[in-house]
């Protein structure tokens, strides 16, 4: 039961980090036409809707401990993490671009900044890190550990 | 073209919080909204009925399918949040809006563990629920009110004038316009 509550406990606090990257990203105009994220929407929210499956799934387990809920899951948790990599990976370019671009004082028109370039490091890292966690802890919780 | 107040009209995703003029977190708010009243109902009528364990039983079912509905409206809600432009003040209402409803989930959460007790005895339910119910349907009142506010008077997901027009076009008919 406790790897359950802590497994609970990290998905909320990793969907917080995950609801202030996505505010992040549409308060930049991630979501807006000229689009000039990396990130294609499907990707995005795709990212951020099977994850708010899983973890409506995951407090009905909490509550119903029916076995097979606990499973799909996991399941969906793959899938996000796998899209989580994805936008991981589209994102590391754009955060080496801005480390560059800033001491060189370069003056791109903020129109053409795509919107994930306004992500802190921290944020990201964290958000990461407690996915991990995430995933580790539902898998053990399944498991029956 | 894009002001403030437009950016807010249009869907950050129209596949998941519906497309332009069809919002979906003012129909998924249904059911919430509906179990939680139906909840109360079922607490107050399980005072007078002569078995009212079912009544107990059922609206413990209820508030449990009205914080899974409100966690789905909630998903949904704060995309239409996030569209707004921050640091307005129908940003501001939408914070206040969102708050309230977290809140009141809670509530419910707590109010379902604190029936586990109780939960399947030929009882109706007792005071301390039932007054919890009462102000957290009080509270979803006074949020849903703020959420009216900024659908109804801020247009939040609500088409432009320009398009409600076409609404108000005579229909041509055989004879002609």
């Amino acid at each position: 039961m406790i790897m359950v509550v802590v497994a609970l406990i990290a998905w909320l606090v990793t969907a917080l980090g995950g609801f202030y990257l996505l505010a992040t990203w549409i308060a930049k105009g991630g979501a807006r036409a000229p689009r000039t994220s990396k990130f294609p929407p499907a990707l995005i929210f795709g990212h951020f809707a099977v994850a708010a499956v899983g973890l409506v799934l995951w407090i009905i387990y909490v509550v119903a401990r029916a076995q097979a809920l606990a499973w799909v899951s996991f399941v969906l948790l793959a899938v996000v993490a796998v899209l989580g990599f994805t936008m991981l990976f589209r994102w590391i370019p754009t955060y080496r671009e801005s480390r560059v671009a800033v001491p060189a004082g370069g003056s791109a028109s903020s129109a053409a900044v795509p919107a994930e370039r306004h992500f802190p490091i921290v944020a990201v890292g964290g958000h990461g890190l407690l996915a991990v966690v995430t995933v580790v802890t539902v898998l053990l919780a399944a498991l029956g550990v | 073209m894009t002001g403030p107040a437009t950016q807010a009209k249009e869907p950050v995703s129209a596949a998941l919080a519906g497309p332009y003029g069809h919002p979906f977190h003012p129909i998924l708010v249904t059911v919430p909204i509906g179990a939680c009243v139906a909840s109360l109902v079922f607490d107050v009528a399980s005072q007078f009925v002569h078995t009212p364990g079912f009544l107990s039983q059922g609206s413990v079912w209820l508030i449990a399918i009205g914080v899974v509905g409100a966690l789905g409206a909630a998903m949904i809600g704060f995309l239409d949040l996030m569209g707004i432009p921050t640091g307005t003040r129908a940003f501001r209402v939408g914070l206040i809006h969102m708050t309230l409803n977290l809140l009141v989930t809670a509530a419910y959460v707590g109010n379902f563990f604190w029936r586990q007790a109780d939960y399947g005895q030929p009882v109706g339910v007792a005071v301390g629920p039932l007054v919890l119910s009462v102000v957290s349907l009080a509270a979803l009142g006074v949020s849903g009110y703020l959420g009216g506010k900024l659908a109804y008077r801020y247009g939040v997901r609500v088409a432009a004038e320009s398009t409600q027009a076409e609404g108000y076009r005579p229909v041509t008919s055989g004879q002609g316009a």
